[in-house]
């Protein structure tokens, strides 16, 4: 039996063709009576622990990075020098750093600015993967040979140290490293889109679809992109967790989100290594919130990726 | 073969090209004046004109371009370094063996690791000892290994009141100490690492597990070690090998974070200095440097395939 996934493929190609005579793309005669998504979800709480296991993660961070201002009874730059370096304590749970900050109302908003990065430069990114790789796709041609000439060079780099080289040239800020880091996201991804998009425009349906004079536009809107989505969605939930990583390689080395505002990576920071002889705990918490929030998004990520796309799986 | 050879040199220049295009360009297209920067930032010229005149910007690009191109090209002339007035091409080289020892290093101990796990879990398919390599794949997958480092670098510190002193003594002076200090940071990154290599070493085996010519093997009453080593190992292992040289940006990227934690003097470390005291020549030609050798080295590993399985042929 065909899994899930594969039917609602298969549905939406076969919706192509109606779609010209002026049904709706989305509901095929064949479908279950509930959209694909639902059926995706269904899926991953019967036959994937580990996933669940992840996305429950992935939920309570967003409930921490929500809900900062009311979870914690202090504020992220809050000094009080009377308790610098402090242990575990009733008042602070993880310990002070070495201006007397609370180090768990720290990761709590460091939960917020990791998703605002991470969220913001992967939307930013897929929209720029799905342009690129669509749009090269389809046209083919010139265009296409110096567009991936392009993205071999750019992956020739070390994305750190073109990264690095970027915001340094940029100067550190939320804004700028958010774009940084989609447009890195989206230059890299588009390969991927783009291969999935060569597959699928070579289907009879968009032949069909061009030969009953479907403009560009109407192809690529109707027939082409339904059957990526998938395929961007799990390029988006894998990435998730690599441009957390990297937001935090980058706020580590100085260069990603500037100071006072938290940042996991920001607070492991070789800046306050000298403190970390006398307070350990200012390296643990921060390492321990940044892993625990790269493995969720790995498992969700992973889950996803075998019920929407297994083709994609060992990639 | 030999036309094979020579495709793929020919189609590694046009992606050189577009690299050093890449890196000359960001310098000069990025908003906020490189100049500016480093008049204000470091002093390296008494006025804006007379740095633009020293860095040869007040000339049109394509002529900038052609003289740094050129430089390199017929004399190895990469530049000059503002901070310490050295070329660049010999700073880079007495740095290099470092960097590359850390790496070699590094993908040494995730080899190992990786390998050996990879071994047990695929042989083992579905008993304990695979379920826990998984896990342990997943969790190294989810450590940031800078992270670790601090870690590492700080808790010893407390638990046995014991400081390391990280100098750095080159392996010509003394084998012995070399590898101490180097060791450290190979493990942990090594150890990050291992993951993915483990993950992919498990389904190629599994792969090649299931294949004819295993099966004969075991039919003829050949020894389970002889079957799994000997037969299966050297053609799985291509994946892993892919999977290093497509890593190899990583591993050169995080040698720039290690090398800043553990004050090791590479090229990470140089490229890292020359952001921070905004030497942009310097950071221009290791970019450049960096770039092409991962282009290199791509190369090399395509043709190695050749030698790991001779079913492979090239026309």
């Amino acid at each position: 039996m065909p899994s899930s996934t594969r039917a609602s493929g298969t549905g939406s190609a076969l919706a192509g063709p109606a779609a010209l005579a002026g049904a709706p793309v989305a509901a095929p005669a064949l479908a279950r009576p509930w959209p694909w998504y639902v059926d995706v979800w269904a899926q991953m709480l019967r036959r994937k622990p580990l996933g669940v296991a992840g996305g429950v993660i992935v939920l309570v961070m967003l409930a921490a990075a929500l809900g900062a201002d009311v979870l914690s009874p202090y504020g992220y730059a809050e000094t009080s020098l009377r308790e610098r370096l402090q242990s575990t304590s009733a008042a602070h749970w993880l310990g002070t750093d070495q201006l007397g900050r609370d180090l768990l109302t720290r990761i709590v908003y460091g939960a917020r600015i990791s998703l605002y990065v991470g969220f913001g430069a992967i939307a930013l990114g897929s929209l720029l993967a799905t342009i690129l790789g669509v749009g090269t796709a389809y046209f083919g041609g010139r265009v296409d040979l110096w567009v991936q000439r392009g993205v071999d060079a750019w992956m020739a780099f070390p994305a750190l140290l073109l990264l690095m080289t970027i915001l340094s040239l940029l100067g550190p800020s939320v804004l700028n490293i958010t774009l940084v880091l989609g447009v890195a996201f989206g230059i890299q991804n588009s390969r991927i889109i783009r291969g999935v998009a060569l597959t699928i425009k070579e289907h009879t349906y968009v032949e069909g679809a061009r030969a009953l004079g479907s403009g560009h536009v109407r192809v690529t809107a109707t027939h082409i992109l339904p059957n990526v989505l998938p395929t961007i969605i799990v390029v988006a939930t894998t990435g998730l967790s690599t441009v957390i990583l990297t937001e935090a390689s980058l706020s580590f080395l100085g260069l990603g989100v500037p100071p006072p505002y938290p940042t996991w990576g920001g607070m492991l920071s070789l800046a306050g290594l000298d403190h970390m002889y006398q307070a350990p705990w200012m390296a643990i918490w921060p390492a321990v919130a940044l892993s625990l929030a790269v493995f969720g998004f790995n498992m969700l990520g992973d889950a996803l990726r075998d019920l929407l796309d297994p083709r994609l799986r060992g990639g | 073969m030999r036309q094979y050879v020579l495709r793929r040199v020919g189609l590694a220049i046009p992606t050189l090209f577009f690299v050093s295009v890449l890196v000359f360009a960001m310098m000069r297209l990025m908003p906020g004046d490189v100049v500016v920067r480093m008049v204000e930032g470091q002093a390296y010229a008494p006025t804006l004109e007379a740095m633009r005149k020293d860095l040869g910007l007040d000339r049109p690009a394509h002529v900038q371009y052609l003289e740094w191109i050129g430089g390199i090209l017929t004399r190895g002339d990469f530049g000059t370094s503002y901070w310490t007035r050295q070329p660049i091409w010999d700073e880079f080289a007495a740095r290099f063996p470092v960097t590359l020892e850390l790496a070699l290093l590094t993908i040494l101990v995730s080899v190992v690791i990786g390998v050996t796990v990879g071994i047990v879990s695929a042989v083992r398919q579905n008993s304990a000892a695979d379920y826990v390599g998984r896990v342990l794949a997943i969790l190294a997958l989810s450590v940031p290994y800078f992270g670790l480092a601090v870690v590492v670098v700080v808790v010893p510190a407390i638990l046995f009141r014991w400081t390391p002193v990280w100098t750095y003594v080159a392996f010509t002076e003394s084998p012995a100490e070399n590898l101490k200090i180097m060791m450290v940071p190979a493990l942990v990154f090594g150890v990050t690492r291992a993951g993915p290599i483990m993950r992919i070493m498990r389904s190629a085996l599994l792969d090649v597990l299931r294949q004819e010519y295993i099966r004969t093997a075991w039919s003829k009453g050949l020894p389970e070690r002889g079957i799994v080593l000997r037969h299966a190992l050297k053609n799985a292992l291509i994946p892993v090998i892919s999977l290093i040289g497509l890593q190899m940006p990583l591993y050169i990227g995080g040698s720039v974070i290690m090398e800043a934690i553990f004050r090791l003097p590479g090229v990470g470390l140089f490229f890292f200095e020359a952001l921070t005291r905004m030497d942009y020549p310097v950071v221009q030609s290791v970019n450049l440097i960096v770039a092409a050798l991962v282009v290199g080295l791509n190369l090399a590993i395509d043709l190695s395939y050749a030698f790991l399985d001779p079913r492979i042929r090239y026309r």
